[in-house]
């Protein structure tokens, strides 16, 4: 049973996204956003991610890094409200578009996953129900957000299968288990990317695939973020792949961005000791290997209780450490939360 | 109605792709198909209608009339089994049905929602599961009064509660795995993901925890009938029968012993097959 796809056809948006009203606003805004998990009496105990700010724009792709526990993908959790029970958003605001999330109703919330803001799983197998047909999800995915007939939600399947480079008719009537790694992730993306979102999330998306893998599925991700003009939230622990294809970055550490910026700022110009560390241990190969890579020193999770969290483990650590840095603008795209940053600042501007 | 109809086929299939039965399995199926045919032609089969007392014949041993002879009414035994498998058997298919109708939806809803529901229904499935079943069973079928009805009604009450802990059971462990966030993160809704997505999860183990139930509840109801709870005379039902023998027993062990053997024929064989799809289906924990 085949269906013919004139893949001639312009892919067309079928409804219209009210783009040109709010393209003046940032598509996500981020504001004082904090989370904690609720201890006994539902009252808050630990307070996991601190006020962290942060905008995504139209077609931006914006990288989250830092290590484990650090808040990355509690803070895509909420954005799509499916935190864990036990986890709670205690202050700020999450807007698309202006329009606050954290006050939809879960009705609401459920038609706006998948159809607004798609997400991206680091495990490929849990993107797909093991029992059902790949191609029957897609169909059921589509047709939960849209009202269109089956014959045409699987046209239209079949055609976003071809799009990320999957042989479509076969991988439609196969079962999730019997599709390698790399081409179930490549059906996550279609099926991401199916609504024509205005934000994907793509939490660790190719953590779990080998090298080369991984670098064709985030080079498709980033070809079809520009020809859709979608904004990417790219969450992951490969420095190599966030600093080569997003625009902007945030680093995290112990719940709070420690640092923000244009992804090529921040590349040649880390003011943040923890960033500058993270970039210093990572080997490149057009460089000069040294004998030994720079080692962040202190445990990983280390988090200071009381002012900078990464007080404890920061080389260049003083007495002022101990209140908390406010994050402050240095150049004319970028943001660091550190008390160091004016003598820092003052220094590269000397040095260079 | 869908997602019904779906569960049946898919229950089908399950039971049609299995090969290699084992032969103790494959036995207690044909044992079963056999029962079940001749309960369905049943009324072409008697010699006698098994109603219709025979005074002067009563009590006689087994003749060409009389395959098994007659009981202390002149009542045809043979005629009498036969009827009565519609009973126990319709009461058992009866009252599997019911129990799975209400023992996966609380299941399912008590483990995917969890908070309070859960809570509250498996206090009360703690509750029910401290008492010994059978004696709640005589306990609710004594205080409804004696009937068909009432019979069936305590056996569901008793037996739902294994079914929602089994099916709790699994949705528990399979609402925590990536793809079920996936399908919420997809903007399925909640009554889609159960059906859809956990339902089919539950097939195999409910469709084992069945067959072997249906043995129990087969017993139950013949116990009760016995006990004078269930089928009222003169209807014949297996338990009644042998509630009617038990006065000649040491002089026509004929009136239980045919009876008796009906039930353990029947409870083996769904054992047999239940024991079969366990194994078949690699459900070790039930």
């Amino acid at each position: 049973m085949t269906i013919s796809v004139d893949f001639t056809q312009p892919l067309t948006n079928d409804y219209v996204k009210e783009e040109t009203f709010f393209q003046s606003l940032p598509l996500l805004e981020i504001k004082n956003l904090s989370i904690s998990s609720l201890g006994e009496n539902k009252k808050e105990d630990i307070k996991l991610v601190k006020n962290i700010n942060f905008t995504i724009k139209s077609g931006e792709m914006l990288g989250i890094v830092g290590e484990s526990g650090s808040g990355k993908s509690l803070t895509a959790c909420a954005l799509v409200g499916l935190l864990p029970k036990s986890l709670k958003v205690t202050e700020g605001q999450i807007k698309l578009h202006g329009r606050e999330l954290l006050n939809l109703s879960e009705k609401e919330m459920r038609r706006l996953r998948g159809n607004e803001i798609a997400y991206i799983f680091q495990n490929y197998q849990g993107s797909f129900t093991p029992f059902i047909k790949i191609g029957n999800q897609l169909i059921e995915a589509l047709r939960s957000h849209r009202k269109i007939s089956k014959l045409d939600a699987k046209k239209k399947v079949l055609i976003w299968l071809e799009r990320v480079k999957l042989p479509a008719n076969q991988v439609f009537t196969s079962y999730p288990y019997q599709l390698s790694g790399g081409q179930l992730q490549r059906a996550a993306l279609a099926a991401a990317l199916m609504f024509q979102p205005f934000l994907i999330v793509a939490d660790e998306p190719t953590t779990a695939l080998d090298v080369l893998t991984s670098e064709n599925i985030l080079d498709l991700l980033v070809e079809l973020q520009k020809e859709y003009n979608c904004a990417v939230l790219l969450i992951s622990h490969n420095l190599n792949h966030v600093l080569k294809r997003t625009d902007s970055i945030a680093v995290m550490y112990g719940g709070q961005i420690v640092e923000r910026g244009l992804t090529n700022e921040i590349r040649k110009n880390p003011i943040h000791p923890y960033t500058k560390l993270l970039l210093q241990a990572r080997p490149v190969l057009s460089r000069v290997v040294p004998e030994k890579l720079v080692v962040i020193p202190g445990e990983p999770g280390l988090v200071a209780e009381q002012g900078c969290a990464f007080a404890l483990r920061c080389p260049k650590s003083f007495k002022k450490c101990s209140i908390l840095p406010k994050m402050q603008s240095v150049g004319d795209s970028q943001w660091v939360a550190c008390h160091a940053a004016d003598l820092e600042a003052d220094y590269t501007n000397a040095s260079s | 109605m869908r997602f019904v109809y779906a569960f049946f086929i898919k229950t089908y299939l399950t039971v049609m792709k299995m090969k290699n039965w084992p032969p103790t399995a494959l036995l207690g199926l044909i044992l079963l198909i056999t029962i079940v045919l001749i309960t369905a032609i049943g009324p072409l089969l008697i010699p006698n209608d098994p109603y219709m007392a025979n005074m002067a014949e009563r009590l006689s041993s087994p003749s060409l009339t009389y395959p098994f002879g007659t009981d202390h009414m002149g009542r045809c035994i043979f005629s009498r089994i036969v009827i009565g498998s519609q009973a126990t058997l319709g009461i058992t298919v009866l009252v599997i049905t019911t129990v799975i109708l209400i023992g996966i939806p609380i299941g399912l809803v008590s483990g995917y929602i969890g908070g309070r529901v859960d809570s509250i229904v498996m206090r009360l499935a703690d509750g029910l599961i401290a008492l010994p079943e059978f004696i709640l069973a005589i306990a609710i079928a004594g205080f409804l009064g004696p009937s068909l009805t009432n019979l069936m009604i305590s056996v569901v009450l008793v037996k739902w509660i294994s079914y929602t802990r089994v099916v709790r059971g699994i949705v528990l462990s399979e609402r925590e795995k990536e793809y079920v966030l996936a399908a919420r993160v997809g903007g399925c809704t909640t009554w889609r993901i159960i059906t859809r997505h956990l339902l089919p999860q539950i097939i195999s183990p409910v469709l084992v925890l069945a067959t072997l139930d249906v043995g129990k509840i087969i017993l139950i109801i013949s116990s009760l009938s016995y006990l004078g709870l269930g089928a009222q005379p003169p209807a014949p039902e297996w338990g009644a029968m042998l509630s009617d023998g038990r006065p000649y027993f040491q002089t026509f062990p004929e009136l239980m012993i045919y009876p008796g053997m009906a039930i353990f024929i029947v409870v083996l064989s769904c054992n047999l097959i239940g024991e079969g799809l366990r194994d078949k289906l690699g459900e070790k924990s039930i």
